[in-house]
């Protein structure tokens, strides 16, 4: 890490000395984490009469480390990702959502009482307003 | 952050030659660039940010859109896939409520049906689509219902979209209308049903099985509503709906079904959970409400199809990450549109929304299109600055400076803004 910044930093100072008009700033490179998107093959796009698209990707978000993940990431991912929690903003109160998936949605066909409290519970412990870390 | 330096990047900038740069007035305009990622939520704050804050994903058939999730899947479209009027298929967003979607359909097996309450039950082969029936097409604006949820204050669950909810595309198809007459619809029909091959684990009764919506028979919507099997002058793409999907004009995208392969002719008003519990909105002119009044219980709802979408305009150019130079032009660029009807005015401001110029009107693709709009503006004074647009439609409606509430987070359409700065070239 620290070899790393000492590279952009010489690199930076190389630029600042090598720039012969005064107010530009050139040279200057930093190591990007935002990552690579690689570049998809070409699709075959069917034949004779079925167009298919092949599997869809799954990009499903890391969640929080903490007592009831595996349990949230086995029940809540039935129906779908878990990427639906990391996306919402933090909810104060986790309950509504909870019953809208029991209830509304049917969820407590597939999740035991037990488990949906451990689930809440988990919720409530990192992505609220307060708990929320990433 | 706009207008933050990075406090790592400036010690290294400090640390290097930043005699240089402390006179350097970029230095304030530091936006998050290509090296640095934006925060992985918002809240509980309204997300500050043009599209919202998901990262980039690559699907079949589409370039790399914002990932909103990824199952089942809800894909973004960036903000400068909106400089033209039309959206590209391979940019258009995506948006399903259940997971199990097409990965592939055998067009000799597929049949749209046309059941219920029909003198003449029919199933139709993607052939006799084509070639049976008149093709018709129409620029229609898809917009979802929750286009923009990201900005509710406060914050509603749900899918926290910024503003790339939405596309514009050319559709091409078979009159709905046609559709209904060559099948017959029988007297005491009140309702006609749409359902698409989406399936997903929960329950069949409940709406975490099945995506169902329908339309009123005496909807004037019926006569303009199409069934598309191209976009822009292509096959949909399977991710929009491939081999058809219902483009419902001027209606919230909640009832352009995708991949349609059941249409059913209803005698009485549906109740399944997409019409009777699903995107309803408050009973009020705007579709507007608190908090408080909602907890009370006392506020009545109806379907989001009761409400036509309200007129909205967008800022695509400048976005904000470069700087506007004093006495150069500058060309302020977006798009405009409505449910009600045609955009016939688009205003631009340049001091937050105290004084509004007229903007320069693009080409009219129809009533239900987006329509680009232009205004060049030179400014004069460095420093920072707040741009705002506002559009009006025909009926003469336009949009407020107000935010709506309500808790699905529906509906909005307040005045958006976007702050550039302006260097002195002196």
């Amino acid at each position: 890490m620290k070899k790393r910044w000492l590279i952009v930093a010489g690199l930076t100072l190389l630029g600042g000395v090598l720039a012969e008009v005064p107010g530009v700033v050139a040279g200057n490179w930093a190591q990007g984490p935002l990552g690579l998107i690689l570049q998809p093959a070409p699709a075959t796009p069917g034949g004779g009469t079925v167009y298919k698209v092949g599997a869809y990707p799954l990009y499903t978000a890391e969640l929080a480390d903490g007592e009831g993940k595996e349990l949230v990431m086995s029940y809540c991912s039935i129906c779908h990702s878990v990427t639906y929690i990391t996306m919402q903003p933090p909810l104060a109160n986790w309950k509504p959502t909870m019953d809208k998936m029991l209830k509304t949605y049917g969820g407590e066909k597939f999740i035991p009482p037990d488990v949906a409290e451990k689930i809440l519970a988990y919720l409530q412990a990192h992505y609220t307003p307060e708990t929320r870390k990433e | 952050m706009k207008g933050k330096v990075d406090r790592r990047k400036l010690l290294k900038l400090l640390g290097a030659g930043g005699f240089l740069l402390a006179s350097r007035p970029a230095l304030a305009q530091t936006s998050a660039q290509a090296e640095e990622a934006l925060p992985s939520f918002t809240g509980p704050q309204a997300n500050p940010y043009w599209n919202g804050v998901h990262p980039y994903a690559v699907y079949p058939q589409k370039l790399p859109l914002l990932r909103m999730t990824d199952r089942p899947v809800q894909l973004e479209t960036p903000r400068h896939y909106f400089r033209t009027p039309f959206t590209p298929n391979e940019a258009f967003y995506v948006r399903y409520h259940l997971d199990e979607i097409p990965n592939e359909i055998d067009l000799s097996q597929w049949r749209l049906k046309l059941e219920g309450n029909f003198e003449r039950p029919v199933e139709l082969s993607f052939e006799d689509l084509i070639r049976k029936f008149k093709p018709v097409s129409i620029a229609a604006v898809n917009q979802c219902s929750g286009n923009s949820r990201s900005r509710f204050q406060p914050r509603v669950s749900g899918g926290q979209w910024g503003n790339g909810a939405m596309g514009n595309a050319l559709w091409t198809g078979v009159r709905l209308k046609d559709l209904l007459d060559y099948a017959g619809v029988k007297p005491g029909t009140v309702q006609i049903q749409f359902e698409g091959l989406d399936r997903g684990k929960g329950p069949e009764n409940l709406g975490s099985g099945r995506f169902i919506k329908s339309l009123d028979l005496d909807d004037p919507v019926i006569e303009e509503t199409i069934l598309a099997y191209l976009m822009n002058g292509e096959p949909l793409p399977m991710l929009n709906g491939f081999p058809v999907r219902l483009v419902v004009p001027g209606k919230f995208a909640t009832y352009w079904l995708k991949h349609v392969t059941w249409i059913r002719a209803l005698t009485e008003p549906d109740k399944n959970f997409w019409m009777a519990t699903a995107y309803k909105v408050p009973d009020t002119p705007n579709g507007s409400t608190t908090p408080e009044a909602f907890a009370s219980g006392q506020v009545k709802t109806v379907p989001i199809g009761h409400f036509n979408m309200p007129v909205r305009s967008f800022i695509i150019d400048p976005d904000g990450s470069y700087p506007l130079v004093a006495g150069l032009p500058a060309k302020i660029r977006g798009i405009a549109f409505s449910g009600h009807g045609k955009v016939v005015k688009v205003e631009v401001s340049t001091d937050n929304g105290q004084t509004w110029r007229p903007a320069l009107l693009g080409p009219d693709y129809g009533k239900y299109s987006f329509r680009t709009f232009e205004y060049t503006w030179r400014p004069t004074e460095p420093g920072k600055h707040v741009l705002a647009v506002r559009a009006t439609d025909e009926k003469g409606n336009v949009q407020p400076d107000s935010g709506v509430w309500n808790p699905g987070g529906y509906l909005w359409n307040k005045i958006e803004r976007q702050e550039v700065v302006v260097l002195a070239a002196k």
